[in-house]
């Protein structure tokens, strides 16, 4: 199979699903609609509707780790090219990555060390 | 053909983690519960929230069961029994698995409700914690098979599944896996009992069926996913190809849903500061590891 026909037949994957979720959306619909009932589409809370958009409910309190999250998931951008020909390259693939990596890895301890590494 | 069979085997694997999972939970093994809940899901009706973001309400359930979906097609059952065989395959599982984190916030932003809200952001933090060491842990596997094609990293396992090869790597995937599929200790976006089921809290009906279907595929395709990566996939002795990854991904997800049940779940700060100061500096010495044994191994074959 070519690359352009699996991905297409990957799509095709993707659109099966939602064809899926349709069609029991359809069969749902063709059993009845909801009744209409004062108070039933109100979120899980309370029983009453909030008056304030609910997202000021939750403080994002990881940042810091999410932070150092963007530097490493660069950094895997590039590993996985290297992980396929490493074993060609030997010791140099090792020792280039090796430095990288004890950079990389020394920023994650500098991070810990001034107290990154917990909720703010 | 091929690809009717997977999603056949898929939607079978499915079904019997739904029945394990009823059973750690209820105790009773009913073959019958999944099937006939799914039936009445989709005769009850589904509501929408009042003040919903209408978008991101619908497409939430739908697209964590085309992640899952997509990053089983990529995972080989047997010698040819794949949906596709992607010359990038490794990293397309982690590319399609990183939409499960993109549907749940979309479930929990959508229908505006406080439950949902906090465990749709509670699970954008738990990617922050487990999707590097799965990533870093699936490295290791990539060096020793020397490519990311999923068939190949099976092959590269006939002497020795990575599981023994690289234990470090094989236990990080895993409990990396567990967080992925949300499954008890790393249940923090449903967390019954705290957030009400969190995401899936404000579905119902027909939506609900869908949500539920996609976590259960979810799980079978993280077990397949350890299957390939280090249990050696369809590597065995006397059964079929296709049996050994069918017994083999099963015992995964039962080993899955039981174990959470022995330990407390996680609060979120705890469950990165485990992942961030102990399975990624781990993850990385894997990867150390496994290049000096690489290198070792191949310098001692040359010398002979």
């Amino acid at each position: 199979m070519s690359a352009l026909a699996q991905y297409a037949l990957l799509l095709a994957l993707a659109a099966g699903v939602v064809g899926l979720a349709l069609s029991l959306h359809g069969i749902s619909r063709s059993l009845g609609k909801p009744r209409e009932e004062e108070g039933k589409d109100v979120p899980a809370t309370a029983g009453k509707l909030h008056r304030d958009p609910v997202w000021a409910r939750y403080h994002v309190r990881y940042y810091g780790y999410a932070l150092l999250f963007l530097a490493f998931d660069m950094e895997m951008a590039f590993m996985y090219p290297w992980a396929v020909v490493y074993k060609e390259l030997g010791l140099v693939a090792l020792l280039d990555m090796g430095v990288f990596l004890a950079i990389l890895f020394l920023g994650l301890l500098y991070g810990w060390s001034q107290g990154a590494l917990r909720r703010q | 053909m091929t690809t009717v069979l997977v999603i056949v085997a898929l939607l079978v694997g499915a079904y019997l983690v739904a029945v394990l999972e009823s059973w750690t939970s209820t105790g009773r093994l009913s073959f019958a519960s999944p099937l006939l809940a799914g039936l009445a899901l989709v005769g009850r009706e589904s509501l929408v929230p009042r003040k919903s973001d209408r978008i991101f309400f619908e497409v939430g359930p739908v697209l964590l069961l085309v992640s899952a979906v997509l990053a089983a097609a990529v995972l080989p059952l047997s010698p040819g029994l794949i949906i596709t065989d992607l010359t990038t395959g490794a990293l397309f599982v982690n590319a399609a698995l990183a939409y499960v984190m993109v549907a749940l916030l979309m479930a929990g932003w959508g229908p505006d409700g406080a439950y949902a809200m906090v465990g749709g952001f509670r699970f954008l933090g738990q990617l922050v914690g487990y999707s590097m060491p799965i990533v870093m842990a699936i490295v290791g596997v990539a060096m020793r098979a020397e490519s990311l094609v999923t068939t190949q990293i099976v092959e590269s396992q006939v002497t020795l599944p990575n599981a023994v090869y690289q234990p470090v790597g094989f236990m990080i995937f895993f409990v990396a896996a567990m967080a992925v599929c949300f499954l008890p200790p790393f249940d923090l976006p449903t967390a019954p009992g705290e957030l009400a089921g969190g995401v899936m809290a404000e579905y119902t009906g027909w939506r609900l069926a869908v949500m539920r279907l996609a976590r259960a595929v979810l799980v079978v395709t993280l077990a397949a996913s350890v299957t390939v990566f280090y249990l050696g996939g369809w590597n065995g002795p006397v059964l079929p190809p296709w049996a050994w990854t069918a017994v083999k991904t099963l015992a995964v997800a039962a080993v899955m849903l039981v174990a959470g049940r022995y330990v407390p779940r996680l609060r979120e700060e705890h469950l990165l500061a485990w992942y961030w100061k102990f399975a990624i500096p781990l993850a990385l010495l894997n990867i150390l590891y496994v290049g000096i044994v690489l290198i070792a191994g191949s310098s001692s074959s040359m010398s002979m």
